[in-house]
C-alpha cells in the first residue's frame, strides 16, 4: 500500500519540481521566452565593442556617461520583419527625441559582408535614422577573440538562413543600462514599455 | 423495495439529488433573469450576464450529469461497471462546478457558457484573465471527469459485445445471424460513447488551446476554426445528455406496458443515423459565417433537418405502438417520461425551421433559439430524469397519479409549455436573445414568460422534494435502505468485475 | 529477442544518423528522430516484467521526461548544445520509452484509455497552435518548417486515433460471455421488481 501510493506522490512531485524549473516557474515554454527571463534576473555584462556606422565612422557599443543604448538586430534586405521592427523603432525614437532622454539606439546587421555602410545608410534613409540618436552600424572591427558569433550569443539571438537567401532571426529590442549591462529585452510593438524604462533609468 | 440488483444505486440516487437540486437552483437563476427582463427585478447588466453564464454552464452540466447517471444505471443492468469509476466522475465534476461557480461570482467571469473566442480574452476590464482560465480550466475537469466515464462504459461493453460495432447492431442491420442482439440501452450508449468521446477530445483540445492563449496572448488562434470546435463540442454534449436520458425510457417503459423494448433493426439504423448526424448538426450555427464553402452550409442546413428525426420518429413511434397495444399505467415516472419523448420531438421541430438558411439569418439570435433549446431541455431531458428521479422512489407497485403528484405534473408541464411559447413568440417578432435590459414594448411578454416560469420552478421543486421524501421514507421503510443499497451496490459491483474478468 | 535487440539497434542508429539534418527540419527531428528513439527504448524493454507496484513510477517518469521534451525550449536547447543532444539521445529511450513500455501492462485499463485521448487531444493542441503561431516557437526553425510541423502533429493525431479506435469497433470476434454471467444477467432479471418484465431476450 504504503509503496504503491508514496512512491508515485514523490515521483509525481519530484516530477513537477522538476517541470517547474525546467519552464522558469511555468513562465517560459520557449528558448526566446527564457532568454528574456534570464537576462532579466541575471544581466550580462557587454564587453568593449566597437561597430561601424553608416557614415563610416566608429562607434562604440556600450553607453558613454550616463546614457541607455538600444540595440535591435537586423539585415538590410530584410522584407518583412525588420521593416515592422525599423517602424516601431522609428516611433521610439521619436518619442525619446521629444523627451529629451540620455539615449542611442543602434540597429546592427549580422550580414556584415551585405551590409556595406552605403547599405546601412540606405536602410537609415528609408526609416528615417538620420544618426543623432538612432543609427544604423555593422560589426567589423571585432577584435580576434571577439566575433559575430559572440555578439549574438551573448545577446541571444538565433540566426538561420532561410530558402530565399535572407534570414530568420528572433526580434526584439535589447537594453544595455548605464553600467554596461544587458539587462532587458522588449518585443519590437513594446513601444511604450521602452520609452518608459528609457526615461525612468535617464 | 427491491432495487438492490442494480449496482450503485447509491451513487446515482445521490447524484440525481445534486442534479435535482442544481437544477431547482439554476432554475431560479433563470426565473431572475426573466423578471430582470420584464423590469420585475432591478439587476445589473453585469450581474445579469454572469447569471446568463451561470444558468447556461450549470444547466448544460447538470443535464449532462444526470443523464449519465441515469445511463450508468440502466447498464449495470447488462455490463458490469467499476464503482470507483462512477465516484472519480462524480468528483471530478464537482471540482469542475467549483471553479466555474468561483470564476463566475468571485472572479466575474461574464463570457457565456459557451466561452467563444475571442470573448473570454476581452473582458473590457469586467474580469481578470485568471477567471476565464479558471472557468475554462473547470470546464477541463469536468470533461475529464466524462472522459474517464466514457472509457469505462466503452470497455465494458466492448469486453461484453467483442466490439463497439456490434453494440451498435450492426450483425442487425446487415442481416447476419445472431442471438446475441444489444438491447437498446447498450446500442444507445455505445453511440454516446463514440460521439461523445470525439467531443470531448476535440473539445479538450480548444480548451486547452484557449487557455495558452490567455496566459500568452502572442499564441494566436485561429478563430473560425475555435469557433468551429467550440460549436461542435457544445451541441454534441449537450445532444449527448438526452441521447443518455432516454435510456431511462426503453428501461423502465415496458414495466408499464408489460412489453420488453426491443432492439429492431429500425431501431439499431436510426442510432446509427444519430452517430454519424449528431456531429454534423452544429452547422446551422454557422449559416452566419458566409467564409466558409457553400457546400458546408446546405449540408449544415440538410442535416438539421434530418438529424434527430429517424431516431426520434423510431423512439416515438415505437412508444405509441406499445402504450397503445397495452394498458397503460399512469404514475408520475411514465407521464413524465412519455411527456419527454413528446418534448423532445416537438423541441426539434423549431430547430429544424430556425436550420433553414433564410430564417436562421433573421432568426438566430433572437429568443426563438432559447424558445427551441428549452423546448427539448425542459419537457425533453430534465422531464426524463425527474421520472427517472420518480421511477427510484416509486417503490414495488405502480400507484396512479396521486393528488399532488397530478398538481406537481400539471404544473410543471403548463409552465414549461407556457414559458417555451413566450419565447418562441418573441423570437418570431425580433426580440433578441441574451439582451440583459428589454425594450418597453417587449416587456409584457417578459412577464408573461416569467409567470410561467414560477410555474416551473413550483413543479421542480415539487419533484425534488418529493424525490428526496422519497429517498428518506424508503430509508426508515427498509431499515437504512441508502446505505443498505450502498452495501448491496458494493456487493454486486464488486462481484460483477470478477465476473467479467472472467468473461 | 535477438530480433527486438536488432531492432532497436537500428533504430538507435537511424536516429543518430539523422541528426545531422534534424537541425534543418523540426519535422525530422520531433517527428521521426525522437519517435525512434522512444521505441528503440521500448524495444528493449518490452519483454521484461516489473513489478506492479513500482509500475506507476514508471510511468511518472516516463510522462514528465515526454513532458519536457515536448517544451520548445527543450528543442532548441538539443539542437544548440551539445549536453542537452546527449541528455535527449539518452533520456527519451531509458526515461520515456523504456519504462512507458514496462509499466504499459499493469496501467489501469482506465486510466491507458484516458492517456491514448490525451495523446490525440494533445497532438492536436499542438497542431493547432503551431500551423497559427504567427511568433517563432523555436529558434533555430523557420516559420515555414513550423507550420509543416503543425500539420505533421496533426496528420499523427488523425492516423493515432484511427490506429487505436479500429480494434474498438470491430474488435475482436464477438465472445459470447461464459454461461455463468449469462445466468447471472439473467437472475438478475429475475430477483428484479419487474416481473412484468420479460426477459431481454
Ligand atoms: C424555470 C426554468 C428556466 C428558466 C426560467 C430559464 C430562463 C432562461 C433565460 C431567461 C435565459 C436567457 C434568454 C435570453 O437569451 O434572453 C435562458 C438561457 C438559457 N437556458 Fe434557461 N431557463 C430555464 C430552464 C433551463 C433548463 C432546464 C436548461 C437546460 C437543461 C436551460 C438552459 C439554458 C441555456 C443553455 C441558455 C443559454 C445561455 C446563453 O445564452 O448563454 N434553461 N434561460
Amino acid at each position: 500500500m504504503t509503496t504503491r501510493l508514496i512512491f508515485p506522490l514523490l515521483a509525481a512531485l519530484m516530477g513537477g519540481g522538476f517541470l517547474w524549473q525546467a519552464t522558469d516557474g511555468l513562465r517560459a515554454i520557449t528558448a526566446e521566452e527564457a532568454r528574456r527571463i534570464s537576462v532579466a534576473e541575471n544581466p550580462r555584462s557587454v564587453p568593449e565593442t566597437y561597430l561601424q556606422a553608416m557614415d563610416g565612422a566608429a562607434i562604440p557599443l556600450l553607453p558613454q556617461k550616463n546614457e541607455t543604448v538600444l540595440v535591435e538586430f537586423i539585415y538590410t534586405s530584410c522584407g518583412d520583419i525588420c521593416q515592422v521592427a525599423a517602424f516601431d523603432f522609428s516611433e521610439i525614437r521619436d518619442q525619446l527625441a521629444l523627451e529629451n532622454a540620455d539615449v542611442r539606439m543602434i540597429s546592427i546587421s549580422f550580414d556584415p559582408e551585405q551590409d556595406t555602410p552605403e547599405q546601412l545608410s540606405y536602410y537609415g534613409e528609408a526609416h528615417n535614422a538620420d544618426g543623432t540618436l538612432w543609427t544604423v552600424a555593422r560589426p567589423v572591427s571585432l577584435s580576434e577573440d571577439q566575433t559575430l558569433s559572440d555578439l549574438l550569443e551573448l545577446f541571444g539571438v538565433t540566426v538561420i538562413a532561410n530558402e530565399w537567401g535572407g534570414f530568420e532571426h528572433n526580434t526584439a529590442i535589447h537594453l544595455i543600462d548605464e553600467n554596461g549591462q544587458f539587462s532587458r529585452v522588449f518585443d519590437t510593438d513594446d513601444v511604450d514599455q521602452v520609452v518608459a524604462t528609457v526615461l525612468e533609468s535617464s | 423495495m427491491n432495487y438492490s440488483y442494480t449496482p450503485q444505486s447509491g451513487a446515482v440516487k445521490f447524484t440525481m439529488i445534486l442534479s435535482g437540486a442544481v437544477f431547482a437552483l439554476m432554475m431560479v437563476l433563470g426565473l431572475l433573469m426573466r423578471a430582470a427582463q420584464g423590469e420585475w427585478l432591478d439587476i445589473e447588466p453585469e450581474l445579469f450576464y454572469q447569471i446568463l453564464t451561470a444558468h447556461g454552464a450549470g444547466m448544460v452540466g447538470t443535464a449532462g450529469l444526470s443523464g449519465a447517471a441515469v445511463m450508468w444505471y440502466f447498464l449495470g443492468r447488462h455490463i458490469p461497471l467499476t464503482k470507483a469509476v462512477f465516484w472519480i466522475f462524480l468528483s471530478l465534476f464537482i471540482a469542475g462546478v467549483v471553479f466555474i461557480l468561483g470564476s463566475i461570482f468571485v472572479g466575474g467571469f461574464a463570457g457565456g457558457w459557451t466561452f467563444l473566442f475571442p470573448l473570454p480574452a476581452m473582458s473590457g476590464g469586467l474580469w481578470e484573465v485568471g477567471a476565464a482560465v479558471s472557468f475554462m480550466l473547470g470546464y477541463t475537469l469536468i470533461g475529464v471527469g466524462f472522459l474517464i466515464y466514457y472509457i469505462e462504459v466503452g470497455r465494458q461493453i466492448i469486453k461484453r459485445f467483442g466490439g463497439l460495432a456490434n453494440a451498435l447492431g450492426w450483425q442487425l442491420i446487415l442481416g447476419r445471424k445472431t442471438d446475441d442482439i444489444p438491447p437498446p440501452a447498450i446500442v444507445a450508449a455505445a453511440a454516446v460513447v463514440i460521439f461523445n468521446s470525439i467531443a470531448i477530445v476535440l473539445g479538450a483540445a480548444v480548451l486547452v488551446v484557449s487557455i495558452v492563449n490567455l496566459l500568452a496572448p502572442e499564441f494566436e488562434v485561429d478563430a473560425l476554426l475555435a469557433k468551429n470546435l467550440i460549436y461542435f463540442f457544445g451541441h454534441v454534449f449537450i445532444n449527448a445528455s438526452i441521447y443518455m436520458a432516454v435510456v431511462a425510457v426503453y428501461e423502465i417503459i415496458p414495466e408499464y406496458t408489460g412489453r420488453p423494448w426491443k432492439t429492431t433493426r429500425i431501431f439499431a439504423i436510426a442510432w446509427n443515423v444519430v452517430l454519424i448526424f449528431v456531429m454534423a448538426i452544429y452547422w446551422h450555427h454557422l449559416l452566419q459565417d458566409t467564409v466558409l464553402p457553400a457546400w458546408m452550409l446546405i449540408t449544415g442546413q440538410l442535416v438539421s433537418y434530418f438529424s434527430g428525426i429517424p431516431l426520434l420518429a423510431v423512439t416515438a413511434f415505437s412508444l405509441c405502438v406499445y402504450i397503445r397495444g397495452s394498458n397503460m399505467k399512469w404514475d408520475l415516472t411514465s407521464a413524465l417520461l412519455v411527456i419527454s419523448i413528446a418534448g423532445w420531438s416537438v423541441g426539434s421541430i423549431p430547430a429544424s425551421i430556425d436550420g433553414m438558411i433564410a430564417v436562421n439569418k433573421v432568426m438566430h439570435n433572437t429568443q426563438w433559439v432559447p424558445g427551441h433549446f428549452h423546448t427539448y431541455l425542459l419537457l425533453g431531458e430534465v422531464a426524463m430524469s425527474f421520472g427517472f428521479m420518480a421511477w427510484l422512489v416509486r417503490g414495488k407497485n405502480i400507484r396512479t397519479l396521486s393528488g399532488l403528484d397530478k398538481a406537481a405534473f400539471i404544473t410543471y408541464v403548463f409552465g414549461a409549455v407556457g414559458f417555451i411559447l413566450v419565447f418562441l413568440i418573441s423570437g418570431a417578432a425580433s426580440v433578441p436573445r441574451r439582451w440583459a435590459v428589454h425594450l418597453p414594448e417587449w416587456i409584457l411578454q417578459d412577464r408573461v414568460g416569467t409567470i410561467f416560469a414560477a410555474l416551473v420552478v413550483l413543479g421542480t421543486l415539487g419533484f425534488v422534494v418529493r424525490y428526496v421524501l422519497g429517498l428518506i421514507f424508503e430509508n426508515q421503510a427498509s431499515g437504512d435502505q441508502i446505505s443498505g443499497d450502498q452495501n448491496s451496490g458494493d456487493m454486486s459491483s464488486g462481484g460483477q468485475p470478477s465476473l467479467g474478468q472472467k468473461a | 529477442m535477438m530480433f527486438r535487440y536488432g531492432v532497436a539497434a537500428v533504430f538507435m542508429a537511424s536516429a543518430f544518423a539523422l541528426s545531422p539534418f534534424v537541425v534543418s527540419d523540426p519535422v525530422l527531428h520531433v517527428l521521426v528522430q525522437i519517435p525512434l528513439l522512444l521505441l528503440s527504448g521500448g524495444l528493449v524493454a518490452s519483454r521484461i516484467t516489473i513489478s506492479k507496484d513500482i509500475a506507476y513510477v514508471y510511468l511518472i517518469i516516463a510522462l514528465v521526461t515526454l513532458i519536457y521534451w515536448m517544451l520548445p525550449r527543450s528543442i532548441d536547447a538539443a539542437l544548440s548544445s551539445t549536453w542537452y543532444d546527449v541528455a535527449k539521445f539518452v533520456s527519451l529511450p531509458l526515461l520515456v520509452g523504456a519504462p512507458l513500455a514496462l509499466s504499459w501492462k499493469h496501467i489501469h485499463p482506465v486510466l491507458r484509455g484516458f492517456l491514448k485521448a490525451n495523446a490525440i487531444s494533445m497532438l492536436g493542441i499542438l497542431a493547432f497552435l503551431y500551423i497559427h503561431a504567427p511568433i517563432r516557437i523555436c529558434n533555430s526553425y523557420l516559420v515555414t518548417d513550423q507550420q509543416n510541423l503543425g500539420y505533421g502533429f496533426f496528420f499523427v493525431a488523425i492516423a493515432l486515433s484511427l490506429y487505436w479506435s479500429w480494434p474498438l469497433i470491430f474488435g475482436a470476434p464477438t465472445q459470447r460471455p461464459p454461461q455463468r454471467t449469462r445466468s447471472q444477467h439473467l437472475s438478475y432479471e429475475g430477483t428484479s421488481s419487474m416481473s412484468s418484465h420479460p426477459a431481454v431476450d
